[in-house]
């Protein structure tokens, strides 16, 4: 990762635009926590700004949905302004007790969550019939194989029909490092290693963090597909019944905005029931608050979020689909009156 | 006296702050000028706004309101220090009043959320910044600003009907009604507008809505010079038509626009017009007839925006073009310096080459975009923010460019403001006019409390 250089943080013109599209800015109120704010504290840790646990709080609250980033006029990137000086900070001792517990425990138990069980634990009826190599290896990601073992199940369900495997000792993808100002070097040596045990040409992800820093962080040696991606192009294989319901998609930033993926989803929806789109969607879809470590750091303000996404969901459906298992979290945890389920879930509806 | 302390006894522990990271987000706007303040408070009514104000003038404190810190002329910026009043907070529609013809909200609301919901009922408030998105209705107010569709509508100052200000004493006065005309004393609301926090603070504003028209059309020319342009534009005006907007695009600027979209892809040429005309389907399609036919000779190239879509992307990335002309370089940013010039409509082709050789002279090039409809010419600079040399070369040819328009009988500011960028010059542009406005800001404003250092008064 970059250090936070100067000419980035200039390209900034404080034309305050971004103040429109702010989840955060919005909820908060105070210009230290939008986009500009943050542009201005950046420039200012760089004029020697003495960083406080305010300073902190500003830099660490934005969730790198990537909504300034879209639409600024001048051409400024503040995320990558934001995460570069979390590294900074981090470089220099300076990080919330949460950002430190955080790292502690990917780097102790090579998940987030600092679960010390099996991680392969969810495979369940599948534990004896993994494949030591494979065309593709599924990425399997810290939250669904320690908090959603039934949508993993429901995922590999589906991707048993295919050449897929998972890797023997996978560890975190290192998205919450990296967006949370860490490096994330040996959790990437460690997996890449593993990938090219394995001989797969792509991997497929079920998360949005881990598809974006797989797409991004890792060796080009490898394709990677979101498994929505994967199963869109194989409908035609796939002997998929119609189910009689009506869904809503919540497009996940890190997917969606950060990496273009947002026909897949919605083919896949779309072959098996009636998607109704939410308020804001596909590049305007406002995140759900679980991102770059508020969820972690500030769980208040990430549910508060949360539940100004949900009061974009519209009347009248069955589900809450999502393609990321953080987002499925919080929007369960912000309270969604709808079943919140991963669109493979769905699939594995139209399969029964 | 604690500062700190009265404020948030005032309106809360959480909504007044010293913390250093705020006193520096909240030291600037958009311009170059900087100044920190002493507190920021984000007060939620009428009655804090009156405390405070009531409070800063027992103690000779500064206070400098804000709304969304869009401003390009520093005058949201705490000179002096004291308390800023970040009223963003107060964001509510108060009454949308269609049988009145009028709407009334507090200061805080944006101004595209307030379009939103008038939208809904059929109606607008005419006046359309390019910061529509951003910018709030009290700052909008306070600077007087217009924005694309001036030539035809006019500037806010046509819409406003009546104010709620809190006075430097904290006393709280309207300084009109709810008719839609008065005959009843100095005209108070008018005096408030484009005042930039020196008189008062307003903390309440019932706006004048109109119908939105019926129906919409762009028709974009393209011309091989500026001055084939001008003559369009003049041609069209005498043949009896105002379009609802009527833009000039230079060069640079076209490219700006198709870089910044490319779904846009309009024709390059020496200057760009667009015209936009609204009013019944009947009209619009008169109307653009007129355009065409009037600017055939001088054209070189005459279309017709294909549909609603495409006039939205067009309008959308015009709005937004001050600031992506930033993109062009990546080691250049756009600095709004000397970009809000306004001169009589027939000087646009003169002033257009006027800036031209200041851009030669000082070896920086200008983009040049504006209201051509209404004398607005703004100019676009970009530096490597770097480069001391750089800074010196621009700030020279944006003092160029205001002496220039003051000499074409124009103004430093159509609609941005003057804040304290521009306050140097009010006394070349007003000349014992200011005198007048300094007797008004003694009298309404003795202890000089009221955002100092602004508009030269």
């Amino acid at each position: 990762m970059l250090d936070v250089d100067l000419r980035s943080v200039l390209k900034c013109v404080r034309c305050g635009a971004c103040r429109s599209v702010c989840p955060v800015l919005e909820e908060v109120g105070w210009e230290s926590a939008g986009a500009r704010g943050r542009m201005l504290v950046a420039h200012g840790i760089l004029q020697g700004l003495d960083v406080d646990d305010d300073v902190l709080e500003s830099i660490n609250t934005c969730m790198t949905c990537g909504m300034c980033k879209q639409m600024c006029p001048a051409g400024a990137n503040p995320i990558s302004v934001i995460e570069n000086t979390r590294h900074r900070l981090v470089m220099n001792g300076n990080m919330t007790e949460a950002q430190a517990k955080l790292h502690e425990r990917i780097n102790g138990t090579g998940n987030s969550l600092g679960e010390v069980s099996d991680r392969r634990a969810w495979l369940g009826k599948y534990a004896g019939s993994i494949k030591e190599t494979a065309e593709y290896v599924y990425f399997v990601g810290c939250l669904g194989a320690y908090r959603y073992p039934e949508s993993l199940i429901a995922i590999f369900d589906v991707l048993s029909h295919f050449d897929v495997t998972i890797m023997p000792d996978e560890v975190c993808c290192g998205s919450p490092l990296i967006r949370t100002g860490f490096d994330a070097d040996k959790m990437i040596a460690h997996n890449l290693e593993q990938i090219r045990k394995v001989g797969a040409h792509t991997i497929i992800t079920s998360c949005a963090g881990c598809h974006n820093t797989l797409t991004e962080s890792y060796s080009d040696e490898f394709e990677v597909v979101h498994v929505s991606e994967f199963l869109a192009e194989r409908l035609s294989e796939m002997e998929l019944k119609r189910l009689d319901l009506t869904v809503t998609y919540h497009d996940a930033c890190h997917l969606g905005r950060w990496r273009g993926v947002f026909d897949a989803p919605r083919k896949v929806i779309e072959a098996v029931c009636d998607l109704k789109e939410m308020k804001t969607n596909r590049e305007n879809a406002r995140c759900c608050g679980g991102g770059g470590g508020v969820r972690t750091g500030y769980s208040d303000l990430s549910l508060a979020l949360a539940k100004k996404r949900l009061e974009e969901v519209p009347d009248g459906i069955d589900y809450l689909i999502t393609s990321c298992p953080l987002c499925t979290k919080n929007l369960i945890e912000g309270g969604s009156d709808t079943d919140v389920i991963d669109l493979v879930e769905l699939v594995r509806l139209a399969m029964e | 006296m604690n500062l700190i302390k009265t404020m948030q006894e005032i309106v809360g522990i959480d909504r007044a702050t010293d913390a250093p990271v705020q006193l520096y987000c909240y030291s600037s706007d958009a311009s170059q000028i900087r100044g920190t303040p002493d507190c920021v408070v984000r007060p939620q009514d009428t009655e804090q706004v009156s405390r405070i104000m009531r409070f800063a003038n027992e103690h000779d404190i500064p206070v400098t309101a804000r709304g969304a810190g869009t401003g390009l002329a520093g005058g949201a910026v705490a000179l002096e220090g004291g308390i800023v009043l970040d009223l963003s907070g107060m964001d509510r529609i108060v009454d949308i009043d269609i049988n009145n013809l009028q709407v009334a909200v507090e200061p805080g609301i944006i101004h595209s959320k307030l379009n939103e919901a008038l939208e809904a009922e059929g109606f607008f408030f005419p006046p359309d910044p390019g910061s529509s998105d951003m910018c709030t209705i009290g700052g909008l107010i306070a600077n007087n600003g217009s924005g694309m569709r001036s030539v035809k509508y006019g500037t806010t100052k046509s819409y406003v009907l009546d104010l709620e200000v809190v006075m430097a004493d904290g006393s709280v006065i309207h300084t009109g009604s709810k008719t839609l005309k008065s005959s009843a004393g100095y005209e108070l609301t008018r005096l408030m507008v484009g005042s930039e926090g020196t008189l008062g603070v307003i903390t309440k504003a019932v706006l004048k809505i109109l119908p939105l028209p019926k129906a919409r059309t762009v028709v974009l020319a393209s011309f091989e010079t500026p001055e084939l342009a001008g003559e369009a534009v003049v041609k069209t005006l005498s043949a009896g038509v105002i379009p609802s907007a009527c833009e000039i695009l230079d060069r640079t600027t076209v490219e700006v626009l198709n870089a910044y979209n490319p779904n846009i892809s309009i024709p390059n040429a020496g200057a760009t017009i667009l015209f936009e005309l609204d009013g019944t389907q009947s009209s619009v399609v008169e109307e653009s007839e007129t355009v065409e036919s009037v600017c055939n000779p001088l054209a070189s190239g005459i279309r017709i925006a294909a549909d609603r879509d495409e006039m939205e992307e067009i309008w959308s990335a015009r709005m937004l073009v001050g600031a992506a002309i930033s993109r062009i370089d990546p080691n250049r940013t756009r600095v709004y310096v000397g970009e809000d010039i306004g001169v009589p409509i027939k000087e646009i082709p003169r002033m257009l080459k006027l800036v031209q050789s200041i851009s030669d002279e000082f070896d920086l090039p200008i983009m040049t975009y504006g209201h051509i409809g209404d004398g607005n010419l703004h100019t676009g600079m970009c530096i490597d923010m770097l480069d001391n040399e750089q800074w010196e070369r621009l700030n020279l040819a944006a003092d160029k460019i205001h002496k220039t328009a003051i000499m074409l009988g124009g103004t430093v500011s159509a609609e941005h403001g003057i804040g304290s960028a521009r306050s140097e010059y009010m006394r070349l542009e007003r000349g014992g006019a200011l005198d007048v406005m300094i007797l008004i800001k003694r009298a309404l404003d003795p202890k000089g409390i009221l955002n100092p250092g602004k508009l030269g008064v």
